[in-house]
């Protein structure tokens, strides 16, 4: 065993923390610098464009690196989302823990001090919530394709949103009119064939078309009831009382001027609430904004036409990539589409477009295969008379023989299986019309058998006539409706049947390398949806967030300081001041001040990511002024609601200072970005604490002599 | 071919505490753990140095199962620790550093390690004595009718854990869930003795420490998939339940050396399947409602099961078999012939549950004596810290509940019976030199080593170069911060002793506690009242803390007496 010891003044952990944050800096915020990360020994490079992946990809062996890609692991299986945002604040405020080091301030004050400071900040940031009680899809029923099938959202190669045209005000005039026109072509056609190939659901579809077409806001109003409930202007009493109890006793009467809060923020639209959340991943978010829509469609149909919350359930939704397709073809179908090898699968014409028995099976479909837990026996010799029996590719070939005999019995036409497929029994099933697909998603195979009345059963001897399920049909993909996907071919096939809640998104892109990137951004923008609808809050975003942290910590520390106890009550409400040891007032302002360095440092990182490295000082200054205007204003947060456009528009577009009405607002999801702060104080906190590395099971011979200085061994 | 190798001579060391390599290491040891002591110590990052998982941990159980020590000295101390926190979770760095500071205080000193062991033996009585008598300053009765005592002592445990990373309000969340998981364990109707229940952690990490809860009952992990196979669950007031510890995956028992030869067209597996499903039969005959099996249950077996509406759930994991079979009153079944009906349990009720993205199958049991305490937090670092100091939590009101009272903590206890030894041995030294074998100055000597091993274990709780003081009314600790003015007034200073029982306000007086100490009485018999207004105490487990003290006096009373190491070198 050895011991390392980490030097007080100059703490490792945080050097390293702060650089490897440093490596993520261009992939923050909405303009985003991809990077490609090369292989120093092989020819492999990948291109990453988040932090997530980033770190997937850096050797991060020593411990610290460890404890911060666990960090970022738990936060994206967690949230989805929020990762650049833990790796950028880590990295600053190990640097700022670092300085208040060396300035002499103890560790328990800067842990207590930085604590405390993040806890206020998270109560002041309330006041920045917009409710979501309201919201609807107020494109709810107009944007639906006359019939169901595999047609979806079209989406063109430029951004469409609103944001977009805030952050791209150049190709936004190029193309002014191209993006509105593909997306109207890709709702309103729908391919002969599909009203055919989909019958039962095509009858669905009739029955429900007169709603669907019917004009938009009486049908709207009678989709979504929660749009009746009169609007509540403003709410930061409300929000107050539901989320976080405990007032900030703040010196000079907060409530007066809570009263007279400047505007009413509610979010009353859907695509204004995706336009905000997409973080300038317009193409993403109009697929995740597709998928929503179609899963409430699919689920209003499963209740006869009734009302559905508005709510995203992301387990139930898929991707598929296919590379080589051109970017246009990237769409949404309803069902579950899963890519075909050219020389794979052979779909036999039969099986297709009509409506299937269907068996699932949850396991491999092979000979040998046994369900998990069972083991061979090792010594069991067969004996037989005859020699020619006991041929070894005799038992598949019997075993092949038995499983058609089933399916033929049943009248089964399609299996799905969640292992793989013994090869033969394909060529064998394909000769009889029948199709065998391998690798199916256990979730899919739950919204097969929800959609079916399949049960799943483990081999194929199971099957009775309960397990079988009925109504499944197969088709060739055939890219999104308006024929952007032409040369899509025989690339992919969908599974449909009526009443499946299955969306799966089709993402393509010529080139393979980006598929990665366009898959996570997809999984960002929906996940992002996902929280804010579950949640019915989000933050105004777009930097406001951290100008208000930075406004309300350049209060407090400006704050006298006098004695503890006087500082403690009037700054910091009691339940908010967290672990034992307070943060002495002298020491005070110091620590926050390192708190409030990390939120600057993001801004103008976001800021330099947007406008590019020359106009960095002149982001700085613009931040620099505005938080003392706040400060000086006496309430930040009044500061920051009256003063948000032109804020957000200085830090995402510096330089395009011309929006008369502020422009489109940017939305942030609240439990995420607030657990990412969260996760990276306590990281930075966690490194700061540590005096001592202790590396096991490593003697005096391991340790190579060069590296083996501040080493002692036991 | 066999070749004899002549045996190498075993190597002898005499002395071995006299040389300086033995110290060193000793004092790189008491480093470690001196370190991570207290609240506002420091963390280790324990991990192989070649990208495995990092642990990053301030508590002596993680940090000692981790050093592999090579001297045979350092090798007793941690073997002797590990098993005092093996037996009572709590006080392990107290133990460890007490045990360095006496050994290196005797031989600071020059004692002769006989006459110093006997001594220390004396004092080591003397203090358990005081500790367990009534008249004891330093020592709380538990009132099992309030909750204030016992939240205080799970909250002093959880403060002293900082790599838990938990803010106050976090803290106060997870001390009330402690306390209620382990009230659940306590049966309601008891006769004789209690038997405790059980309360199990169910990880949820990842998740927010607030979202932690305590639910009555087990929970059982199920993907989304699986527990949607299951439902839904039959209306009934009560549910048999069926519970087995052998595998019903339909393998066949291991052959051993032995081969089985099996006619062609005969197969092993259809026999022993038609074993299962008879098994099934009964199971159904008998009207179990679940059947629960802590391995793998056959795919066919458990569509025949469903097909008769009986709940059968696999893989239930050994560790749940215990808590399983006492809450249902089950006998974990372990053959596949037939089933005794006495070994057949109940549950009164089933549901699901989700806790953010983990689904849980939920059985409620007719008697509460089992919980589950779902535990939250950030990443896996901390959050196994957090179990490791909710166990110990538990483990601790467990204790607490054999021998009610605890100890006060933050060092003050320690002070105080530093204080009382010395007046003791000052005041009555003749208990002790009637028989002749020591002198006066012996006894005060050792007296001195012994009472300023434990200052200086308190000593250990300051890492930010602070000052640590003591009043001369009750021997308690009060701690200053680095760079205070010189000249104060001390109540401007300080504000309460280590644990929090006293206040500044109060005329006291107060000395540096590593300047020479004048001897006085500590005041004994807590005042009732104070111990009942105080409601942030900060306390220690009693049985734990005299445990550490015993095993700290001991261990080092044996490593003083090592004269000969002697190693076999074959």
């Amino acid at each position: 065993m050895a011991r390392r010891g980490v030097s007080r003044r100059w703490h490792v952990g945080l050097q390293q923390l702060a650089s490897f944050a440093h490596a993520g800096s261009s992939l923050l915020g909405p303009v985003r610098s991809p990077k490609f990360v090369v292989d120093g020994e092989g020819p492999e490079s990948v291109l990453v464009s988040s932090a997530a992946r980033l770190l997937e990809r850096l050797d991060l062996s020593s411990a610290v690196g460890q404890l911060l890609r666990e960090a970022v692991r738990a936060q994206t299986d967690a949230y989805g989302t929020g990762a650049g945002t833990l790796l950028s604040l880590a990295g600053a405020w190990s640097s700022a823990a670092a300085e208040c080091l060396h300035l002499g301030v103890p560790v328990p004050a800067i842990v207590s001090g930085m604590s405390e400071g993040l806890a206020t900040c998270l109560e002041e940031v309330v006041a920045l919530q917009v409710p979501l009680h309201t919201v609807c899809d107020q494109t709810d029923s107009t944007q639906m394709p006359a019939g169901p099938g595999p047609v979806g959202v079209g989406v063109g190669p430029f951004p469409q949103s609103p944001l977009g045209a805030g952050l791209m005000p150049k190709e936004r005039g190029l193309h002014g009119t191209a993006p509105q026109a593909s997306a109207t072509s890709s709702f309103s056609g729908t391919p002969g064939k599909s009203a055919a190939l989909f019958r039962p659901q095509a009858a669905a579809g009739t029955d429900n078309d007169p709603a669907q077409t019917a004009p938009t806001p009486r049908t709207s109003l009678r989709a979504a009831p929660g749009c009746r409930k009169p609007a509540l202007t403003h709410s930061r009493h409300c929000c107050r009382a539901g989320g976080a109890p405990g007032t900030t006793g703040r010196p000079g009467g907060g409530l007066e001027q809570r009263a007279v809060t400047p505007r009413a923020h509610t979010c009353k639209d859907l695509a204004e609430l995706a336009a905000g959340l997409s973080h300038g991943d317009a193409s993403s978010m109009t697929l995740a904004e597709a998928a929503l829509r179609l899963q409430r469609r699919q689920a209003s149909v499963r209740q006869g036409g009734g009302a559905v919350p508005l709510t995203f359930d992301v387990s139930r939704v898929f991707t598929c990539c296919l590379p080589g397709l051109p970017e246009a073809a990237s769409c949404v179908c309803a069902g579950f589409v899963t890519a075909v090898s050219a020389a794979g699968t052979p779909v036999p014409e039969d099986v297709q477009n009509r409506p299937l028995r269907v068996v699932l099976i949850e396991g491999d479909l092979t000979e040998n295969y046994r369900h998990l837990g069972f083991n061979k026996p090792a010594r069991a010799q067969t004996v037989s008379e005859s020699t020619e029996t006991l041929r070894q590719d005799g038992a598949e070939e019997l075993w092949a023989d038995r499983v058609l005999q089933v399916l033929a019995q049943f009248r089964v036409h399609l299996v799905l299986a969640r292992g793989s497929v013994s090869e033969r029994l394909v060529a064998r099933c394909a000769r009889s019309k029948r199709l065998l697909i391998g690798w199916v998603d256990g979730t899919v195979l739950q919204a097969f058998a929800e959609a079916s009345g399949a049960a799943q059963v483990a081999y194929v001897t199971q099957v009775n006539e309960d397990a079988v399920g009925s109504g499944v049909c197969v088709a060739f993909w055939s890219g999104p409706a308006g024929g952007a996907g032409d040369g899509a071919g025989s690339r992919a096939i969908v599974l449909q049947a009526e009443g499946v809640n299955l969306v799966t998104a089709v993402l393509a892109s010529p080139a393979a390398a980006q598929l990665q990137a366009k898959e996570d951004g997809f999984w960002a923008c929906a996940r992002r949806l996902h929280h804010a609808l579950q949640e019915q809050t989000v933050f105004l975003g777009g930097g406001a967030l951290e100008f208000l942290c930075l406004g309300h910590l350049q209060v407090l520390a400006e704050q006298p300081a006098t004695e503890g106890d006087r500082v403690r009550s009037g700054g910091l409400p009691i339940a908010a001041a967290p672990r034992p040891a307070a943060c002495p007032a002298l020491l005070r302002p110091t620590v926050l001040r390192g708190l409030a360095s990390g939120w600057r440092q993001y801004l103008s990182t976001l800021a330099r990511n947007a406008a590019g490295r020359s106009s960095a000082f002149e982001a700085e200054t613009f931040i620099q002024r505005h938080v003392q205007s706040a400060a000086d204003s006496g309430s930040p947060s009044s500061y920051v609601l009256n003063e948000y456009s032109r804020l957000s528009g200085g830090i995402l577009s510096p330089g395009h200072s011309s929006h008369p009405d502020g422009g489109p607002r940017v939305y942030d999801t609240v439990t995420p970005k607030v657990e990412a702060w969260r996760r990276a104080l306590d990281l930075v906190l966690l490194v700061l604490q540590t005096d001592s590395e202790i590396v096991t099971g490593r003697g005096h011979t391991q340790v190579r002599p060069q590296e083996s200085e501040g080493f002692l061994f036991l | 071919m066999f070749r004899l190798e002549a045996k190498k001579p075993s190597l002898c060391k005499s002395e071995p505490l006299t040389s300086e390599r033995v110290r060193a290491t000793l004092s790189v040891l008491k480093g470690v753990l001196t370190s991570c002591y207290g609240p506002s110590g420091r963390l280790k990052q324990l991990h192989n140095g070649l990208g495995g998982s990092v642990r990053t941990t301030s508590q002596s159980s993680a940090l000692l199962a981790n050093l592999s020590v090579t001297h045979p000295i350092l090798k007793i101390l941690t073997t002797s620790v590990q098993n005092h926190v093996s037996c009572f979770s709590d006080c392990g760095l107290f133990t460890g550093i007490l045990c360095c500071n006496l050994i290196e205080n005797v031989h600071r000193m020059g004692l002769t390690p006989t006459t110093a062991i006997k001594l220390n033996k004396h004092l080591l009585s003397l203090c358990t004595s005081y500790l367990k008598s009534e008249v004891c300053g330093c020592r709380i009765p538990v009132n099992f009718s309030s909750t204030q005592i016992l939240l205080c002592l799970v909250r002093s445990v959880l403060t002293s854990k900082p790599a838990c990373m938990l803010t106050r309000k976090e803290i106060e969340h997870i001390s009330t869930l402690i306390l209620r998981a382990f009230l659940l364990t306590i049966p309601e109707n008891t006769k004789d003795h209690i038997i405790l229940g059980k309360s199990i952690i169910v990880p949820l990490k990842g998740q927010r420490v607030i979202d932690s809860t305590v639910l009555p009952g087990i929970l059982i992990e199920m993907s989304e998939v699986q527990l949607m196979k299951i439902l839904p669950f039959k209306k009934s007031d009560s549910f048999k339940v069926a519970l087995f510890r052998v595998s019903l995956s339909g393998d066949l028992s291991d052959t051993g050396e032995g081969t089985v030869v099996v006619n062609y067209g005969v197969s092993l597996e259809n026999a022993v399947l038609d074993q299962l499903l008879n098994l099934g039969r009964q199971l159904v005959g008998d009207h179990v409602d679940l059947v629960m099996c802590q391995k793998v249950i056959h795919p066919s077996l458990k569509q025949f099961l469903s097909m008769h509406h009986v709940t059968a759930i696999d893989r239930v994991g050994v560790a749940l078999m215990e808590p399983l079979s006492k809450m249902t009153g089950t006998q974990p079944i372990g053959s596949l012939s037939s089933i005794s009906p006495s070994s057949y349990g109940s549950v009164k009720d089933l549901c699901t549950e989700k806790f953010g993205f983990k689904w849980f199958f939920h059985l409620i049991p007719n008697e509460e004596t089992v919980c589950s305490l779902l535990l939250g937090n950030r990443n896996d670092t901390v959050w196994d810290e957090l179990k490791l100091t909710c166990e110990t939590a538990l483990h601790v009101l467990q204790l607490t509940i054999k021998e009610p009272c605890v100890l006060l903590g933050g060092g003050c206890t320690e002070t105080h019976l530093a204080a009382y030894i010395r007046h003791q041995t000052l005041n009555k030294p003749e208990s002790i030199l009637k028989d002749g074998w020591c002198t006066q100055t012996e006894l005060q000597l050792t007296t001195e080593a012994f009472c300023s091993a434990l200052e200086s274990l308190t000593g250990s709780l300051e890492h930010d170069g602070g000052e640590i003081l003591t009043d001369m009314k009750y021997g308690h600790l009060w701690s200053v911060q680095a760079d205070s003015p010189s000249v104060v007034h001390w109540p401007d200073l300080l504000s309460r002793c280590g644990c929090g029982l006293y206040s500044s306000q109060e005329e006291l007086n107060w000395s540096f506690l590593r300047s020479a100490q004048r001897p006085f009485a500590p005041q004994p018999c807590l005042p009732h009242e104070a111990v009942g207004s105080a409601n942030n105490l900060t306390l220690d487990c009693f049985t734990a803390k005299l445990s550490g003290l015993k095993v700290a006096v001991e261990t080092a009373n044996l490593i003083l007496d090592l004269s000969y190491i002697i190693e076999d070198k074959n």
